[in-house]
């Protein structure tokens, strides 16, 4: 017999509608039979109203208080009936102490969005400005969650055999030279995934999609007259909701079908999807900033604050999200696993991760709990997670950021190192020799593996690869701050002239130091990340922190594929390398090596022989493993760099009989870099033109 | 606009003729017309929509709803959608529910 449950039916009428005391998990909306629930913490609110909109309506149709006996514990839940989700928004009043020195700062004029708000209405399209006016600007909506993923699953492709291409969904395609029938949004970037395939990455890392607002501090440039945005979107607004401007579908509420297409489009082409997080503050600022969501809700647990009251301010950006208070704790956690199951999102990449390991009056703590239970959860336990190991207040964990043997890190010195031997700064060969193995200075100690160190020379923070080879100071100017923001220390040469030049020399010089970049970025161990669009030259104009401006400065300039071809082609070239070979992607310190060489030995212009002093500017690598059934045989790579202003003749390290060293790449040769034909080398050893790489590979005759 | 909606058996599939916008308002009617059928037991659906003018996210969801009670092998065919309607389709992920063709004999 079918028995309807009991709980389908109301038991009171409030506001004209139909409810019965919900359930407090899980928090947020979930629908039960016949009704949605609505569950709402605050621990210091003394009242709490649900307020409900018909769609894109100022003013409610229902105001809904709790009854007293529909609060469990310091959660306020309630089951309504008869709602058209389809056309509902929501948000809450909560009353209680308005002491801001005491940390509180209720408002029950404020209608408040839920901080579980997995579809976010309000703000459908980029850059239309805000009627700052309006109450309630951030509607949280119903989602569905019910996308047809058609038996498609996260990939788990191995740390180690990652190659990261961090992007912007805005920036990759809203320029009109990016020829995409929907620029700027998730379906644009859908659009370029077989020009990302055809490049060989397996990992794209967008830069924050969560619903941030691009008004925040916006303004309009004193000179240009250009409005300025929060265009890199480091500030969320929502942390369950993809952003609606993102959205080719934002204006009908479809953006979170058509962000989950894009992640089931890009996992059917083989390539991961992980997602910069930012949970070290949130888009309410300071003080002075707007309430939004916690601030009405409990301020005092959701935030970072002073003895006075005022927030702490270690992001740089105004607050500090409380992330080691267990309540934020746990809204981290639902956010990560709610991504991971209905997103199928392969890893995640914190932004100022280190603040995750703050205790609640910013002491950093030796043992964080937030970072173990991420390192530990069960649902998250095949996802990458990538910390940003430092912050704005000075805290630099490199090396010692608390890994629990789960988390990988950028690793910045990785990028330091890698561009002061780019420019031929002394005394960098020693440091090198740690950075392309994996860095095991930083990551031996504490058994972590190479894998652990996500390499990259240039990421969205800083100088393009471009711009690093044609600048040597940063021109921030479209910043509007008097060229005062970004940082000082790019390790940047502009090869002869700053910026742009019609001199062939100079022009030559970056064009080969772009190629050395990549080279030295692609036969290093641990797991590369590339840019968008370094693979083609993009430059921002000397501009290293371009986070304000939505123009042709930030976005990709799909042109340069063409004059910068043969760059693409390197590049592309290097990363099939790659994946061809093991070699350069073990994930051990002291692996075994191979047959014919050790696993990671270095040499200088002498086999055996590395000039470890500090005027050196050589240094070779030789990389080697045995090949795994059925191929069995040996991979041996060799790795010449010159970064000296002259060319130097480098011995090879002698093959035993039966096999020879045969030429892959080599960019001081400016008319053939990459030779697909792998020409064997009998003479013994090669001459390395000035500031050039060469790659060569042991092959059995 | 109003939505008008007609539902006719024809031989070896049922055709919904739809004129009008498909929004919140008119999404619960072609909701009832679509569950007034049998569909549990329709080899092939097909909806006119060379008439309909905008589909919203609740039309949208109502035909995924309706294909999900369909038998698996069966067809929902959406005939003469216009182009921007067929782009929301594609953009999110509904392609595997729906078959769109430009015309009948194309079905």
């Amino acid at each position: 017999m079918l028995i309807e449950r009991i709980d389908a039916l109301p038991t009171d009428e409030i506001g004209g509608l139909k409810v019965r005391p919900g359930k407090p998990l899980p928090f947020g909306v979930s629908h039960t039979p016949n009704g949605l629930n609505f569950s709402i913490y605050t621990s210091a609110g003394t009242a709490c109203t649900l307020v409900l909109f018909r769609r894109g309506d100022d003013e409610p149709f229902a105001e809904l208080p709790y009854p007293a006996h529909y609060r469990i514990g310091d959660v306020f839940c309630m089951v309504v009936f008869g709602l058209d989700s389809e056309d509902l928004e929501y948000g809450f009043r909560i009353d209680g102490p308005h002491n801001p020195t005491a940390g509180h700062r209720f408002d029950p004029s404020k209608v408040l969005m839920d901080p579980y708000a997995r579809l976010i209405a309000g703000r459908d399209l980029w850059g239309e400005l805000p009627n700052w006016e309006r109450n309630y600007p951030y509607r949280a909506r119903i989602s569905f969650d019910d996308f047809d993923w058609e038996g498609e699953r996260p990939l788990e492709i191995a740390s180690e055999d990652l190659v990261i291409y961090e992007t912007h969904v805005r920036a990759f395609t809203q320029s009109p030279s990016a020829g995409t029938k929907h620029p700027g949004t998730y379906a644009g970037l859908v659009e370029k995934i077989p020009y990302l395939k055809d490049l060989g990455i397996n990992a794209i890392e967008l830069m924050p999609i969560y619903e941030f607002d691009e008004f925040e501090n916006s303004r309009i440039h004193p000179e240009s007259g250009e409005r300025l945005y929060n265009f890199w979107g480091y500030s969320t607004v929502g942390f369950f909701a993809p952003k609606a401007a993102y959205a080719a579908t934002g204006q009908f509420g479809m953006q979170v079908d058509e962000f989950k297409q894009l992640v089931k489009s890009f996992h059917r082409a083989g390539i991961e999807v992980i997602l910069d997080v930012v949970f070290n503050h949130t888009a309410e600022g300071n003080e002075h900033g707007p309430t939004l969501s916690f601030k009405g809700l409990d301020n005092k647990t959701y935030y970072m604050l002073t003895p006075e009251g005022y927030y702490f301010n270690f992001s740089g950006t105004g607050n500090t999200l409380n992330c080691n208070n267990p309540i934020v704790r746990n809204l981290v956690l639902d956010c990560l696993r709610y991504w991971a199951s209905e997103y199928h999102i392969d890893g995640f990449r914190f932004d100022l991760a280190t603040i995750l390991g703050r205790d609640p009056w910013g002491a950093p703590l030796s043992n964080p709990p937030l970072l173990e239970s991420l390192a530990f959860d069960p649902i998250l336990s095949s996802c990458k997670l990538i910390a940003e190991a430092w912050d704005a207040g000075g805290l630099y964990q490199v090396g010692t950021f608390p890994a629990f043997g789960r988390w990988g890190e950028w690793n910045g010195k990785y990028r330091d190192c890698l561009r002061r031997y780019l420019k031929g700064d002394e005394a960098q060969v020693g440091q090198l020799a740690q950075r392309v193995q994996g860095s095991p200075d930083l990551y031996r100690p504490s058994g972590r593996s190479p894998a652990t160190s996500v390499n990259f020379i240039t990421c969205h923070d800083g100088f393009t690869l471009a711009d690093l080879v044609s600048f040597n100071d940063k021109h921030n100017e479209a910043n509007g701050e008097g060229n005062r923001d970004g940082g000082d220390d790019n390790h940047s040469w502009n090869c002869g002239a700053e910026g742009w030049t019609e001199e062939a020399g100079i022009k030559a010089l970056r064009q080969r130091q772009m190629m050395n970049a990549m080279v030295m970025l692609l036969t290093s161990r641990g797991t590369p990340m590339l840019l968008m669009g370094d693979e083609f030259g993009r430059s921002q104009r000397g501009n290293n922190n371009a986070y304000c401006i939505d123009s042709a400065i930030s976005w990709v300039d799909w042109t340069l594929l063409e004059s910068n071809a043969s760059l693409h082609q390197l590049v592309k070239a290097l990363i099939a390398f790659r994946h061809q070979h093991p070699a350069l992607r073990v994930n051990q310190f002291d692996g075994p090596g191979s047959n014919l060489f050790p696993s990671c030995s270095f040499h200088g212009t002498q086999p055996w022989s590395p000039d470890w002093s500090d005027q050196s500017r050589q240094l070779a690598w030789l990389m080697s493993c045995n090949l795994p059934e059925p191929q069995r045989g040996v991979d041996a790579i060799y790795v010449a760099t010159n970064m000296a202003h002259y060319a130097s003749w480098f011995h090879f390290p002698s093959l035993p009989i039966g096999f020879r060293w045969h030429l892959c790449f080599n960019t001081g040769d400016h008319e053939q870099p990459c030779h697909p034909a792998e020409p064997a080398l009998d003479d013994g050893g090669i001459l390395v033109g000035d500031r050039s790489v060469v790659v060569l590979k042991a092959m059995a005759i | 606009m109003k939505l008008t909606i007609e539902s006719i058996a024809q031989d070896g599939y049922h055709l919904i003729c739809l004129e009008g916008d498909v929004d919140t308002m008119t999404a619960p009617d072609l909701l009832d017309a679509l569950t007034a059928l049998e569909l549990a037991a329709l080899s092939e659906l097909r909806i006119e929509m060379a008439q309909v003018g905008f589909l919203s996210s609740a039309g949208l969801r109502a035909l995924v709803f309706a294909k999900q009670k369909m038998p698996h092998a069966s067809r929902l065919v959406l005939v003469g959608t216009s182009t921007e309607i067929a782009d929301v389709i594609t953009k999110t992920g509904l392609t595997q529910a729906v078959t769109l063709v430009a015309s009948h004999d194309d079905a």
